[in-house]
C-alpha cells in the first residue's frame, strides 16, 4: 500500500511530529505530512495530500525539488535551502532537510522532508554581507583602518585600510607588539603603551591622537582607538580603529600658525585695528585700540558699540559711516577724522572701513584700521607757524634790503648830480646853494643810517627786557609830550583807557609806538575839522589791543595797504612824510611779538589796532 | 629851438626839484614850470586845467616813491582824463626794483601818451634826450 505511494489517510502519529515534515514517496508525491507542514505552507484543507510536491509549491524551485528527486533515486540524506513563495505572495527561505525514507526491507521508497524556516538568517546573510561591503568601503573613503586582536589566540588582524596606513604589504602578519612599537618614540609610544594596557588589564577603551612612523619611515598623524570586547562577560580581545588625520592635522596646525601669526600682527601693528559687527558693536579690536580707547583689556571695549566707547556725538557720526560702508560694500579709505577723547585731549586720526562681506554678498560687520596721527598734526601746525615766522621774516628782511638799497640809491644820486653842478658852476652864489645842498643831504643821510641802524638793534635784539607799564598814564603823557602841536592845532586827546592796564612792554618801543600813531593822527589831520583821536583798549584772547583812531584825511588803503608799513618811501625831509616812522613801529610790535592793523577811509579818518601779546 | 610850452616837474624831493630846474633852464626853452611834491597836488592842477580849458603840459617829469600820491597812482588817474593831446611823461626814479619797471611798460601799453623811464641821477644829457623827443 505504501509503495503505491497513494494514500488518502494521514497516517495519525506523523500528523504530530514537531516539525514541519513530509513523507515524499518516489513519484514525487506527498504521502504524509505533519500539521505543521500543513500550517507552514498555508494548505489547512490537507489537500496537499497525494500532489506531486512540484505542483503543490505555486512557485516551486526547480533546483530544490530536483536535487530531492536526486536524493530519492540514490537514497542520500542531503541539506538544501529553497525559496518559498506564500499566497499572499510573501519570500520565504527554508532549510530543506532531506532524509532517505526506508521500508522493512530497507528498501528507499521515497524521501522524509524536514524544513526549517530560515528566511531570517538568509536575510541576516545578505545584510552581513552588505555591511561588510559598507564597511570596507567606509574605512576606504574616511581613512580609517580596523584592526582586532584576539586574547585568546594573541592573534593580531589588520584590515586591507590599516595595513595602507603603516605602510606595510598587504601579506603581512602584524603582531599584538606591532601597534605600540610603530608609535613614535616619546609622548606618543608611552602613550599608546599605557592605553593598550589600561584596555588589556583594566577593560577601558581608549581613543589616542598620536604620531606613528611608518614602515616608509613618515611620520604622520593618526588617531587610534580601541574597545575590549567580551564574550560571556570575559574579555576576549580588543578591536579599533586607525584614523590617518595627518593632512587634516597638518592644516589644523597651519591653520593654528596662521591665526597665531595674524593675531601677532594684528596686535604689535602700531595701528588701530578693529572688527565691527553690523551693530557697530566692536568683535574684535587689537592692542593699540585698546590703549587708544583708555581700556585695561580688550573685555572692556568687546561688545560696546562707539556711544559706549566715545559718546554720543561721535558715535553719530561713526554709526552713519559704518552704515554707509555696509550698505554700499564701499570702503571708506584715508578719511581725516577728529574727535575729542574722554580725557578731554583731542585726537585726529586717518580711518579706513572696509565692508566684510560673506559668501552670499551680504556684509556682515566692517574691518576699520586708523591711525592716529595726532602727534603729525601737532607737528604740523608747528611746522606751519614757524613757516610763517620765517616767511614774515624773510619779508621783513627783503624790504629791509630794499629800503636800504633804494635810499642809499636816491641819497647818492642827489650827491652824484649837485656835484655834477659843482664841478661846471660858475656863479659863486650858485655854487654856495649847492654846497649847502650837499651839506643837507649828507645830513639826510646821516640820520637815515641812524634809522636804519635802529631797526637792525630792534630785529637782532635776541632777549627784550619787558616792564610793566601803566597804559593810561603813559597815554596822558603825551598831551605834555605834543603840547605845541596840540595846542597849535587844537588836537583834542580823547584817553579811554582803564587806569588798572599795566602793559608788560617794552618802555622805549611803547614810548616810539605811541609817539608815532599819535603824530601820524595829527600831521594827517583834515583841514576841515579840529583832529580828534580816541584811544580805547579791549583784552582780545592772549592780545591787549590798542585802539587809535583819527578823524583825519584818511586813506585809500587799497593801493597802499603793503606800502604802509613797508615804507619804500621814506628818510626824506618832507614834513609829511610818514618817513621811516611807521617801518619802525611795525618792527617794535613785531619784535614785542604783538601785531598791528590798519583801517581807514579817506576824508574820514583812519584806524589803527595794536595787538599787544600779553603772554608771550 | 622849438619852444615847449609847460612843465611839470612831480617829486617830494627837493633837491631833484632843484637839480631838474637847473638842467632845464639851461637846456630847454620853455615858458613855464610848475613844481609839485606829490601826485595829488599835480594830478589836482591837470584836473584844474582841463576844468577851465588852459594850456596842458607838454612834458611831465615825475618821481615815483612819494607820500599821499605816487608816481603810479598818479598815472593811473591821469592816463583815466579825457586828453586828447599826446603828453610825454618822463618817470625819473632812483629805483632799482624790477617790480617799477614792469610797472612802466605796464602803462606804457595802457595810453596813447608817451611814457619814458629815466634814473637817478640826472644828468644834463638824460634831460636833453628827453626833451628832444618831446619837441619832435
Amino acid at each position: 500500500m505504501l509503495r503505491s505511494g497513494k494514500t488518502s489517510t494521514n497516517n495519525f502519529l506523523i500528523r504530530q511530529l514537531p516539525k514541519a515534515t513530509a513523507f515524499v514517496n518516489k513519484f514525487m508525491e506527498i504521502v504524509y505530512a505533519s500539521d505543521k507542514w500543513m500550517q507552514e505552507f498555508d494548505c489547512p484543507n490537507h489537500n496537499t495530500l497525494g500532489k506531486p510536491i512540484n505542483k503543490l509549491f505555486q512557485n516551486p524551485n526547480k533546483n530544490w525539488s530536483q536535487l530531492i528527486e536526486n536524493a530519492i533515486n540514490n537514497g542520500l540524506s542531503i541539506t538544501t535551502k529553497g525559496e518559498y513563495v506564500d499566497t499572499k505572495g510573501n519570500k520565504k527561505w527554508y532549510q530543506i532537510k532531506s532524509t532517505p525514507w526506508h521500508d522493512e526491507n530497507e528498501n528507499v521508497i521515497g524521501t522524509i522532508l524536514q524544513t526549517k524556516d530560515v528566511t531570517k538568517e538568509v536575510s541576516d546573510e545578505v545584510k552581513l554581507e552588505k555591511l561588510q561591503i559598507m564597511s570596507e568601503q567606509m574605512s576606504d573613503i574616511a581613512n580609517i583602518g580596523l584592526w582586532d586582536y584576539s586574547l585568546e589566540k594573541d592573534e593580531m588582524t589588520w584590515s586591507t585600510k590599516t595595513k595602507k596606513i603603516y605602510q606595510v604589504e598587504e601579506q603581512y602578519c602584524p603582531t599584538f607588539l606591532d601597534t605600540p612599537n610603530f608609535f613614535k618614540i616619546g609622548f606618543s609610544r608611552n602613550t599608546i603603551y599605557m592605553a593598550i594596557d589600561k584596555a588589556i588589564n583594566q577593560a577601558i577603551p581608549f581613543r589616542e591622537k598620536l604620531q606613528l612612523i611608518t614602515a616608509k619611515n613618515k611620520e604622520i598623524w593618526v588617531i587610534i582607538s580601541g574597545k575590549p570586547i567580551f564574550k560571556n562577560k570575559k574579555m576576549v580581545g580588543l578591536v579599533g580603529t586607525l584614523q590617518d588625520i595627518d593632512e587634516i592635522n597638518s592644516a589644523e596646525i597651519k591653520r593654528r600658525e596662521n591665526e597665531h601669526l595674524l593675531r601677532t600682527l594684528i596686535d604689535n601693528l602700531p595701528l588701530n585695528v578693529f572688527i565691527k559687527d553690523l551693530e557697530s558693536r566692536k568683535i574684535l579690536v587689537n592692542k593699540a585700540e585698546v590703549e587708544f580707547c583708555g581700556a585695561k583689556n580688550e573685555n572692556e571695549i568687546l561688545g560696546k558699540d562707539d556711544f559706549a566707547i566715545y559718546g554720543q556725538k561721535f558715535a553719530e557720526k561713526t554709526r552713519k559711516a559704518d552704515l554707509k560702508v555696509m550698505r554700499e560694500h564701499k570702503p571708506i579709505l584715508g578719511e581725516e577724522v577728529s574727535l575729542i577723547k574722554q580725557d578731554g585731549k583731542s585726537a585726529t586720526f586717518l580711518t579706513s572701513k572696509i565692508p566684510l562681506i560673506d559668501e552670499d554678498g551680504h556684509s556682515y560687520g566692517l574691518v576699520g584700521i586708523s591711525m592716529d596721527i595726532s602727534e603729525l598734526k601737532r607737528k604740523e601746525i608747528e611746522l606751519r607757524e614757524l613757516i610763517n615766522i620765517t616767511s614774515s621774516q624773510n619779508e621783513r628782511l627783503i624790504n629791509f634790503a630794499h629800503i636800504v638799497s633804494h635810499n642809499l640809491r636816491s641819497h647818492s644820486a642827489n650827491f652824484s648830480m649837485l656835484l655834477n653842478f659843482l664841478k661846471t658852476e660858475e656863479s659863486q652864489e650858485e655854487k654856495d646853494k649847492i654846497l649847502q645842498m650837499l651839506i643837507s643831504s649828507s645830513d639826510n643821510l646821516m640820520e637815515t643810517l641812524n634809522n636804519l641802524n635802529e631797526v637792525v638793534d630792534i630785529n637782532s635784539k635776541q632777549e627784550l627786557r619787558k616792564e610793566p607799564i601803566n597804559l593810561k598814564s603813559k597815554i596822558d603823557s603825551f598831551k605834555e609830550i605834543l603840547s605845541a602841536d596840540i595846542k597849535n592845532y587844537n588836537v583834542k586827546i580823547i584817553n579811554k583807557v582803564a587806569g588798572d592796564i599795566d602793559l608788560n612792554v617794552v618802555p622805549t618801543y611803547l614810548h616810539s609806538i605811541l609817539n608815532n600813531f599819535l603824530t601820524n593822527s595829527i600831521n594827517f589831520r583834515s583841514p576841515d575839522r579840529d583832529p580828534i583821536i580816541e584811544l580805547e583798549g579791549v583784552k582780545e584772547g592772549k592780545f591787549y589791543v590798542l585802539t587809535v583812531k583819527d578823524n583825519g584825511l584818511g586813506m585809500d588803503l587799497k593801493n597802499n595797504r603793503d606800502r604802509l608799513f613797508g615804507m619804500y618811501k621814506t628818510f626824506h625831509n618832507n614834513e609829511n612824510s610818514r618817513g621811516i616812522g611807521l617801518y619802525i613801529t611795525k618792527n617794535q610790535i613785531i619784535a614785542m611779538k604783538g601785531k598791528v592793523s590798519v583801517s581807514s577811509e579817506v576824508g574820514i579818518g583812519t584806524t589803527f589796532k595794536i595787538y599787544f601779546n600779553e603772554e608771550d | 629851438m622849438k619852444k615847449i610850452n609847460s612843465i611839470y616837474v612831480v617829486d617830494d624831493c627837493s633837491i631833484t626839484l632843484f637839480g631838474i630846474k637847473k638842467i632845464l633852464k639851461s637846456t630847454v626853452n620853455y615858458e613855464s614850470l610848475n613844481t609839485f611834491v606829490n601826485g595829488k597836488l599835480a594830478l589836482d592842477a591837470i584836473k584844474n586845467i582841463l576844468a577851465t580849458h588852459q594850456n596842458l603840459p607838454d612834458l611831465i617829469f615825475l618821481d615815483i616813491n612819494m607820500p599821499i600820491m605816487d608816481g603810479w597812482q598818479f598815472l593811473q588817474e591821469f592816463i583815466a582824463l579825457p586828453i586828447k593831446e599826446k603828453i610825454q611823461i618822463n618817470i625819473i626814479t632812483s629805483s632799482i626794483d624790477s617790480a617799477d619797471k614792469n610797472n612802466w611798460q605796464y602803462y606804457k601799453k595802457q595810453t596813447h601818451h608817451t611814457i619814458l623811464y629815466t634814473s637817478k641821477p640826472v644828468s644834463k644829457e638824460k634831460i636833453e634826450k628827453v626833451t628832444k623827443i618831446a619837441l619832435d
